[in-house]
């Protein structure tokens, strides 16, 4: 049965990224975001509403301070000058959370492929058949896996906290790596509904709890095949592609801002970031 | 005349019965020494034991593993393990096929040294685990839900290499002991002569067990080197296949083998002082051999010292700009102390093996041993640290020294692998008496012959000495 | 009739080849040198020459142990691979072959090892009792060889051995 198989379909077994398909799907859906930074103010919200949307712990400072912090979304800061008068106003920020690469280089690397990739164009992760080698975090050039070091569940969510904890997903034990998921409990709404009011899903349907948090409107979800979708605009507009990478021109214009972070690695991140301008540069 | 026999491999006379004999005396009712030895290790072990126990119940938090740092020193021992157990696969297969005799009365010992250091270093990657209790679930077997292991993954192919390499050293271990088993079984008495009785398998030495027995030993040995350098290159793969800078590097597994072959040598090294000193096996352990190890051990170490170099150049001139910085970092950084222990214990130490009075002087020989053995330890700390605390994203930079739970376990693996070797060393032949008798009875040949030949020639020569006159002494007459 | 073992020791090699060689000749009436077994503490390689050519079949299990692991690795990984309900992809091919060598090489030397060491159990007579007829003297430095011999010729034997320099001799009932 299983040689038939492979006999039967080996050319599409044999797809990789670089492939027409992208791979061994028929993508559905490709989920991806825009972010400008430009318009970022660095509040932390989007933060915020991922820890309340995801049941992410809150570790408090000590394990903050080792560096075992559960925040799959994170405002990362980094300052290029250092003789700035003000620091604080200096500083550029990026969120940074998990990029759904197309060529994940988390995925192959699990060796009980509890990490894959879905037809949605999600790099998923199943709690329940993780073991915890870490070698998917180890492999991941943006540091955006998280690991559960401790029993975190037992001290996060005193009561009455735990009512607040989100039903649609589980809370998760010590030894299991888990990441943004593009806030998939909503995906799968949404598409359930979709598919009840037996139509396609439509731009709108799913808004990511960081997206839906952000005061300024700076993230843009959706989905990227679809070319009406308001972040396959904003791509098509600032000349950012899925796909390999490919060494581009110079852009055109200097309003054209688009880039992927690591996109020199070749993963393929489902995230376009908009290059901020800085006070100095105006 | 002493002179003469300390520089023979071995005294070629030595009487057959002796080599029995010094092998089972060995074997008695231990002594003090080696009860305290015992206790010192199980007292190491019992305090990775303690330390598994409570990162068992709280969590691999109390590792002190953080975000950036998900492996550690448990990866770094476990490739120090793996490597070391290399050394039994190169004195014993390596040295076998290329029929280099003074292999002969050492390789008994490297070859478990291999088995149990594979012993030691299997348990790493289970202790390193979120959910040990899921081992399981990395072996290939047949589940009704269709799942299977990630055939892809590095460590997926650790797991079947190892299981390889330690079924396969280890059976080369016992089929090479069975007629040394029989000698233990034919002179000792009492339960001994039961179980080595069991374990001998009925051999008797007859000639088709010989011929066969041969046969075996060698297609094993044909199949365990490219299986050793096969299982290295696997786990350098767990850090080439990834795409962090300091890992993903070309050279990764040949310099990985060449690691492994170096700290295995240097391991043969400290086991070798050892078991000459406490056994008094002057006679097997002779400074011939140990000048031999030494020699075979600084070519390695500049095998290793030339593909650590060709890295360095490699990552320098490649002008990567994370490879380039991390190579940076860990020559000036918060590591530089580790790494420049790794420089100077591993590329300037083993020139101490040029010196001759050094390599015939065992106490010298065995620091000289733990300088090599550490420079090793270090160098695998230095591969899977800094490239985790300085990848490529610049926000989750961070230092790690690791806690008590962490060094308690690493601690332990020495006792574990200690113990091993104590009770292998009181229960197994530690000595291959066989392999020795056959190199006494080779040289005691070659002997021989060269004797016979050179009084052939010094017959012909006397015979054309004893023409010379006839035909010159007419002309002297002459004269 | 009733056959007899006897089990001549000698004092070293070159006595025992000296013995083998006059067996050789045809010097003890109705033997040949297949007849005779050498049990020694070494292996020895004239020993080996002069017995003549003995089979030994080992390679040959072996070599079928390893194909066997190598095509059987390949359709087991590429299967099981196959039959993946969620593919962990990473933009690699699901079935990918530069990776399943790895693995196929590792069942190749796994299942080469392990026939190769059940052959010689079976083909080397291990695995069995190693009988009476033995002395413990064959696993200090002495050479043994064994023959079958009929009752009549029993006395025959035990004088040429004698006079081959054997140093014992020992026998039992067949």
């Amino acid at each position: 049965m299983s040689l038939s198989n492979i006999l039967d379909n080996l050319s599409r077994f044999r797809q990789d990224a670089e492939s027409e398909r992208y791979g061994h799907h028929d993508y559905e859906h490709r989920f991806g975001m825009a972010i400008d930074l430009d318009i970022c103010i660095g509040c932390n919200a989007c933060s915020t509403a991922c820890y309340a949307e995801n049941n992410l712990p809150v570790v408090g400072k000590d394990y903050f301070e080792q560096g075992q912090a559960m925040h799959w979304m994170r405002i990362e800061r980094y300052w290029d000058d250092e003789e700035l008068e003000h620091p604080e106003r200096g500083a550029s920020f990026i969120p940074m959370m998990c990029q759904q690469c197309g060529a994940a280089t988390c995925e192959p690397v699990c060796p009980v492929a509890a990490t894959y990739h879905t037809p949605d164009g999600l790099n998923a992760q199943v709690y329940n058949r993780c073991i915890g080698s870490r070698y998917c975090s180890n492999n991941c050039p943006f540091r955006v896996r998280y690991f559960n070091f401790w029993s975190f569940y037992e001290s996060s969510w005193p009561e009455p906290l735990n009512q607040q904890l989100n039903p649609d997903l589980s809370v998760r034990d010590k030894g299991v790596m888990e990441k943004c998921t593009f806030c998939i409990q909503r995906i799968r709404v949404a598409k359930d509904s979709a598919a009840r009011e037996e139509r396609n899903m439509i731009d709108g349907d799913v808004i990511t709890a960081c997206a839906q948090a952000c005061p300024t409107n700076a993230i843009v979800f959706g989905d990227t095949m679809d070319p009406t979708s308001q972040v396959s605009l904003a791509w098509k507009k600032h000349e950012v592609k899925r796909g390999p990478y490919t060494h581009k021109e110079a852009k055109s214009d200097e309003e054209i801002r688009g880039y992927r972070v690591f996109d020199e690695l070749n993963v393929d991140p489902s995230v376009m970031y908009l290059e901020r301008v800085r006070d100095s540069e105006v | 005349m002493s002179q003469v026999i300390q520089d023979k491999v071995i005294d070629e006379n030595l009487k057959w019965s002796k080599i029995n004999h010094d092998l089972i005396r060995t074997m008695e009712t231990p002594g003090k020494m080696w009860w305290t030895a015992v206790l010192v290790c199980v007292a190491m072990v019992a305090c990775a034991v303690a330390a598994e126990i409570y990162q068992y119940k709280y969590g691999l938090g109390s590792v002190g593993l953080n975000n950036p740092h998900m492996w550690d020193m448990y990866i770094a021992t476990f490739v120090f393990w793996i490597g070391m157990s290399h050394a039994g696969t190169l004195l014993s297969a390596i040295l076998h096929i290329i029929h280099a005799q003074w292999r002969k009365p050492i390789y008994r010992f490297a070859e478990a040294m291999t088995t149990f250091s594979l012993m030691t270093a299997g348990f790493f990657p289970m202790i390193h685990l979120g959910r040990v209790w899921n081992l399981y679930w990395v072996l290939p077997y047949v589940s009704d839900r269709g799942i299977w292991p990630n055939f892809r993954s590095p460590l997926v192919w650790d797991a079947f290499a190892i299981s390889t390499y330690l079924s396969a050293s280890a059976l080369f271990l016992v089929i090479g002991m069975i007629p040394d088993m029989a000698v233990l079984r034919d002179h000792t008495k009492g339960w001994r002569k039961k179980v080595y009785g069991l374990m001998a398998l009925g051999w008797r030495g007859d000639d088709r067990q010989w011929r066969n027995f041969r046969r075996t030993y060698m297609l094993m040995a044909c199949f365990l080197i490219p299986l050793a350098i096969s299982v290295h290159s696997i786990v350098s793969s767990d850090f080439a296949m990834s795409i962090m800078p300091g890992w993903h590097i070309t050279s990764f597994p040949p310099y990985f083998v060449a690691g492994a072959l170096y700290s295995g040598c240097a391991a043969i090294m400290t086991l070798f002082v050892v078991l000459r000193y406490f056994y008094r096996w002057e006679d097997y352990m002779t400074k011939n051999i140990m000048e031999k190890t030494c020699k075979l051990t600084f070519a390695i170490a500049m095998v290793w010292t030339y593909l650590n170099l060709i890295e360095f150049s490699s990552v320098w001139y490649g002008h990567n700009v994370y490879d380039k910085e991390l190579l940076i970092d860990k020559a000036t950084g918060p590591y530089a102390a580790v790494f420049w222990t790794m420089i100077i214990c591993g590329m300037v130490a083993p020139f101490g093996l040029v010196f001759q009075s050094w390599r015939r002087h065992m106490p010298t020989m065995f620091v000289m041993s733990i300088v090599l053995q550490i420079s090793m330890f270090t160098e695998r700390w230095m591969i899977v640290a800094p490239t985790l605390s300085m990848s490529h994203a610049p926000h989750q930079w961070d230092i790690l020294w690791g806690s008590v739970i962490e060094w308690a376990i690493v601690f332990g693996s020495f006792g574990w692998f200690s113990l091993l070797f104590l009770l292998f060393c009181k229960f197994l032949p530690a000595i291959s008496t066989y392999e020795v008798k056959e190199l006494c009875f080779h040289l005691k040949h070659e002997i021989e012959e060269e004797k016979r030949e050179a009084e052939q020639k010094a017959k012909n020569t006397s015979a054309a000495g004893s023409q010379q006159p006839v035909s010159g002494s007419p002309g002297l007459e002459g004269a | 009739m009733a056959k007899h073992r006897l089990l001549a020791m000698f004092k070293d090699f070159d006595d025992a080849i000296e013995c083998i060689e006059e067996i050789k000749a045809g010097k003890l009436t109705g033997k040949e040198i297949d007849d005779i077994t050498v049990l020694s503490p070494i292996e020895h390689p004239d020993i080996d020459e002069i017995l003549g050519p003995r089979p030994i079949n080992i390679q040959k299990f072996t070599f079928v142990g390893a194909i066997f692991g190598c095509t059987f690795g390949f359709f087991f990984l590429s299967a099981a691979q196959a039959s993946f309900l969620v593919q962990p992809q990473g933009g690699k091919a699901v079935v990918p072959f530069p990776t399943n060598f790895v693995l196929m090489y590792e069942m190749l030397i796994f299942f080469a090892v392990w026939t190769t060491v059940i052959t010689f159990l079976f083909l080397a007579g291990l695995l069995r009792k190693r009988g009476s007829l033995y002395s413990e003297k064959l696993t200090v430095d002495e050479i043994g060889l064994m023959v079958e011999i009929d009752e009549h010729q029993l006395e025959n034997s035990r004088s040429f051995f004698k006079d081959n320099k054997s140093l014992e001799i020992r026998e039992e009932k067949a």
